[in-house]
């Protein structure tokens, strides 16, 4: 008998890969900034897991990617908060977007393009959100420690949503286009 | 393209640093990432810099890979400090620029969170030069140990962890091979709008996703046909050990400690 179990490790562990990968490769990701941060096709791959594995496979896959950006040396770590919400929550909770699985799936299955598009569309827009909520959250915390009594809040704002809003919006079209080109691969092969 | 295959910064080395265990390093600079915040005057700050400088010259790892880490952060080292110039008004007026006073406690704040960013830049960039991104993997399986008792799946993650980094130099070729097939029809990946760069993605990334399920699929199955059942009674190749140096080490950085708690507000 054929466990799910191994299936759904080695998929999410090749994902995060993937996602780690899109994130390095020069022609792929367009650095905004200096220091991190650049609209990329990174979020697909964590995208793609959570509508295909749900929650459990999406916030899996995201807190996979933040561990490894540090072990590979991509990750700044400029005040312990932030490190820790930078890296060990914001990547996770893109898989926020795993809530919607079912919905996406049901509706790939039946062919309701308009369907699919709506909850995709919804759920790279929660997972992307709260990424940027925890992105942003650490900013703050990174400017109050270096920059007493300022409200610094915008720059961190301005910063996070400069790269976030474009590549939420590349994730959205790339998985409605993934999934419309190739549902029998991404379905679960129920 | 070919440079990209090698992941991580890591620099391969014989120096004590490289060959220190994993979790030592970890260890010490999770914790000299709390204490920098510690030191607050030059005593303290400069216990800290020696610390650091130290470490980095004991690696032997040549000055441009160390550069190279700390590229990205100049712009937030110069915008900090141009910040603090501006919004600081402690200490005295020193000059009067275009109508805007720079007291000295904006000049020595500014110097004191650059040095701090410094600090924490290069002590952290000299973990991921000097340890493969396998050793710290496997070190924070390791770590991450005591956390089994509640059920969380350190087994778990610490494959995927060793599976996701074995697979990114394979996934980058392949991408090569993808994008240079289509570039061979016309497919200009590098130049042009945001939308033509977009749309050109998406040839790219179906055959990608599409060969990384196969793949996926087929490791899944040739683990369960040798009978992976799960993280329990798997080996390792190269078992962690703490040795001499490692307690030295420690032993040492808790020496730094205490000389830091002792000469602050000096």
């Amino acid at each position: 008998m054929r466990s799910k179990r191994t299936l759904f490790l080695i998929e999410v562990a090749v994902f995060t890969a993937l996602a780690l990968m899109l994130d390095i490769i020069p022609f792929l990701s367009i650095k905004l900034w200096a220091q991190g941060g650049s609209v990329s096709l990174a979020m697909i791959p964590v995208f793609i897991i959570a509508f295909r594995w749900g929650l459990k496979g999406g916030l899996l896959s995201g807190f996979l990617w933040g561990i490894l950006q540090i072990a590979v040396g991509t990750g700044y770590v400029l005040h312990p908060l932030q490190g820790f919400i930078d890296y060990a929550m914001a990547f996770t909770v893109i898989g926020f977007a795993g809530i919607f699985a079912k919905q996406v799936q049901e509706a790939v299955q039946s062919g309701n393009s308009k369907v699919y598009l709506t909850y995709i569309t919804l759920g790279v827009i929660l997972g992307s959100m709260l990424r940027l909520a925890a992105h942003f959250a650490a900013g703050v915390v990174f400017f109050e420690s270096a920059v007493e009594g300022q409200s610094v809040w915008v720059y961190s704002f301005l910063y996070n949503v400069s790269y976030i809003v474009p590549s939420a919006v590349i994730s959205v079209v790339a998985v409605f286009l993934l999934f419309h080109k190739q549902p029998r691969t991404l379905l679960m092969a129920a | 393209m070919n440079n990209a295959l090698i992941i991580g910064q890591y620099v391969p080395g014989e120096s004590l640093v490289h060959r220190l265990d994993p979790r030592t390093k970890i260890t010490v600079i999770f914790f000299f990432v709390f204490i920098v915040f510690l030191a607050n005057s030059v005593v303290s700050y400069s216990v800290l810099v020696i610390f650091a400088l130290l470490s980095m010259f004991i690696t032997r790892i040549p000055i441009r890979f160390i550069l190279k880490g700390l590229t990205p952060v100049w712009f937030l080292i110069v915008f900090t400090f141009i910040l603090h110039l501006i919004v600081t008004n402690k200490g005295t007026v020193l000059m009067d620029l275009f109508g805007f006073s720079i007291y000295s406690g904006a000049l020595i704040q500014g110097f004191a969170i650059s040095i701090r960013f410094f600090l924490l830049i290069l002590v952290t960039s000299l973990l991921t030069l000097t340890t493969t991104p396998i050793e710290i993997t496997d070190a924070i399986e390791d770590m991450l140990h005591p956390l089994k008792k509640l059920r969380f799946p350190v087994h778990e993650l610490a494959l995927m962890m060793s599976i996701s980094l074995r697979f990114i130099p394979t996934l980058m070729q392949e991408t090569d091979k993808i994008s240079k097939a289509q570039a061979s029809r016309g497919v200009d990946f590098r130049t042009g709008p945001l939308k033509e760069r977009i749309r050109a993605v998406v040839p790219l990334l179906v055959p990608l996703f599409v060969s990384a399920f196969k793949r996926a699929e087929e490791l899944a199955m040739a683990m369960e046909a040798r009978g992976y059942q799960g993280g329990e009674g798997r080996t390792k190749l190269r078992e962690l050990k703490l040795r001499k140096r490692d307690v030295m080490i420690l032993l040492l950085f808790i020496a730094v400690v205490a000389v830091l708690l002792v000469t602050r507000n000096y």
